[in-house]
């Protein structure tokens, strides 16, 4: 069996698996989830934010061919595009399934309030969905069309945008100060960035065409970025936690170490820094293996699990912790706990989705005309 | 002590002055709750009133009360804070919303359209009081062994939780998934109570007579009274959300 093989059918059981959550979701709604009304966003939630970020990302890196056309980066545009599309698909997936009543979704459109972050991110991600989708048709069909320049020089900014509200989405509420930070809606376009960057580095690591003369220098390229972005966000990171340390506001604190040392300190340490930051680091920062293939592409998969663990230690964290610290005991019932470890249901959803998401990607790769013949 | 059996019960004040409330237009009146803690002996009767009131499925909350302990043995003391909805008159929990699901009623009480809500429980993390539950559809009953169901298990049993609870004067019956399963539910006020000249059922229902409600527009009310103590003191307020539930401490 070879790997694309083994990969269309590992994705396929993830689905099969999914398939099931999602049955099980819509015949008995929320109740088999392990969220509740006080950690009330869980595992859809975060997963919503690591593949819209991702979107935003790839669209960004398609700029590289379909924008700026830097040169080594040629052929690649589409297939970047592709792997936002797929991605995007996937976070309204994953967040359609969280809602209370999904059948309302439309209301959003048709009666929102464009005052709220959420609205204007819905309407955001929906424009930036169809602008994609038109710039993939028309980078396939007519990539000279100045319709496809006009549309990728207008997505720039709203990848950006939609990346960064997604940041403001959590960053304007101040009732919870590990949100409340007003650089967050500036850290989430440079994470999206670098998951965008990280997805690419799977695509041409692991799937791209053997016969690419530029493909060990876009895996150079895209493993300089994705190391560079990597310190960045450990920086982001530092400042954050440091600050809010030092601040020592009881709530801000309370989440901060509840990142660092409360009982899932392993997806922090071990997932998020060791295996999701430091490890691709320290493997990318070599150019003999930030060019091989098989290494770049499986630094690309580590560094966007970090990522998927990252998002999750920044919408748990927050909410943890209690507005006031006497509810924890005030009223016990189903779905009042201040913990929270995600639900079978809830891990079959997710693990359907990312293998959706992977097989689409595949198809896609498969049937779609996405690689050019000058790359 | 005869003096004090004498006085008037502050319910008769309440419901006078409710009574006064109720024939000014909506806009006119404030509504206020006051929670005197010094009275408060935490005997949760306004929680379970509520629940039943609304007829609350579990995880569903909109009362409790807070149970904090001070100090160290043997100078130690208890303090119960009923925690009901705030009615900030600038809630955190409104502008979020993205179909304008939750607002600012004409009486200025935050309300729920639960036709409108989507459940994306974006209000629920803006609250900084944690006053807002997701209600997942769940009964007492669930699970209940049904054997016998003309006497005794969740047919004849959950009867009373299908029931209409008449929350924002609705007859909205608890069945599938419809609304409010799937919403974001809070406390009202018990608007439903106030529109038929009937106070909150927390209020009536508070054996220490430490729930206050009514018309802090009225100067003559108990609460515009109380209101104007010296030792009020209001939730969290240097968050500027200008909660209208005051606490007397």
């Amino acid at each position: 069996m070879n790997f694309k093989r083994a990969i269309y059918t590992i994705s396929a059981l993830a689905l099969l698996f999914g398939l099931w959550g999602v049955f099980v979701r819509l015949t008995t709604g929320h109740r088999e989830a392990a969220y509740g009304s006080y950690v009330v966003w869980g595992l859809w939630v975060a997963m919503y934010l690591f593949f819209a970020g991702t979107a935003a990302g790839a669209f960004m890196i398609s700029t590289l061919d379909l924008l700026f056309h830097i040169k080594i980066f040629k052929g690649t545009g589409r297939t970047a595009l592709w792997v936002g599309l797929v991605s995007l698909a996937a976070a309204l997936l994953s967040i359609w399934l969280d809602l209370g009543h999904m059948e309302r979704i439309w209301k959003v459109y048709l009666q929102g309030d464009l005052g709220s972050v959420m609205a204007q991110m819905v309407w955001g991600y929906t424009l930036f969905g169809l602008l994609m989708l038109a710039s993939l048709y028309l980078s396939i069909r007519n990539p000279q069309s100045s319709l496809l320049r006009t549309l990728m020089i207008v997505g720039l900014p709203l990848s950006l945008f939609v990346s960064g509200a997604v940041g403001a989405l959590l960053g304007v509420e101040a009732s919870r100060l590990f949100w409340h930070v007003g650089l967050l809606p500036v850290q989430f376009p440079v994470f999206s960035l670098a998951s965008g960057a990280a997805a690419m580095l799977v695509v041409i690591g692991l799937f791209g065409q053997k016969e690419s003369p530029n493909r060990s220098e876009q895996l150079w390229v895209l493993s300089v970025l994705t190391v560079a972005l990597a310190v960045v966000k450990l920086y982001f990171l530092w400042a954050d936690f440091s600050q809010s340390m030092y601040g020592n506001v009881p709530q801000n604190v309370e989440a901060v170490r509840a990142v660092l040392y409360g009982p899932y300190w392993w997806a922090f340490w071990i997932l998020q820094i060791l295996i999701g930051t430091l490890v691709p680091i320290f493997v990318l920062v070599q150019p003999k293996l930030a060019r091989h293939n098989g290494w770049a592409g499986w630094m690309g998969v580590l560094v966007l699990f970090g990522f998927a663990v990252a998002r999750a230690n920044i919408v748990f964290p927050a909410l943890t912790v209690p507005e006031i610290q006497a509810l924890t005991t005030a009223f016990s019932g189903p779905h009042l706990t201040f913990d929270y470890f995600p639900s079978l249901m809830e891990w079959a959803v997710t693990l359907g989705i990312v293998g959706m998401a992977v097989l689409a990607f595949l198809i896609g790769e498969d049937r779609l005309p996405l690689s050019s013949k000058e790359a | 002590m005869l003096g004090v059996l004498e006085q008037q019960d502050v319910l008769v004040r309440m419901h006078a002055e409710l009574q006064r409330a109720l024939k000014k237009k909506p806009e006119e009146r404030r509504w206020v709750m006051v929670i005197d803690l010094r009275k408060c002996v935490g005997c949760h009767a306004c929680t379970i009133a509520c629940v039943a009131e609304n007829k609350l499925p579990p995880g569903v909350v909109y009362r409790p009360v807070l149970d904090e302990e001070f100090g160290s043995y043997p100078n130690v003391t208890r303090r119960f804070i009923p925690r009901p909805c705030m009615q900030c008159d600038e809630p955190p929990c409104v502008p979020v919303c993205p179909v304008n699901a939750t607002y600012k009623n004409n009486e200025g009480v935050t309300v729920v359209d639960y036709d409108q809500c989507i459940g994306c429980r974006y209000c629920v993390t803006a609250c900084p009081y944690g006053a807002r539950t997701f209600d997942f559809g769940l009964t007492y009953t669930d699970n209940t062994p049904d054997n016998f169901p003309f006497l005794f298990g969740q047919a004849n049993a959950d009867d009373y939780e299908r029931h209409a609870n008449y929350e924002y004067g609705e007859n909205r019956q608890r069945e599938g998934e419809k609304s409010p399963i799937g919403n974001v539910r809070k406390c009202h006020f018990c608007l439903h109570r106030l529109a038929e000249g009937m106070l909150p059922a927390c209020t009536t229902t508070c054996i220490g007579r430490a729930t206050l409600f009514g018309d802090a527009n009225d100067p003559d009310s108990l609460v515009a009274e109380m209101i104007a103590s010296p030792n009020v003191m209001r939730l969290k307020e240097e968050l500027g959300t200008e909660p209208r539930v005051y606490y007397l401490v």
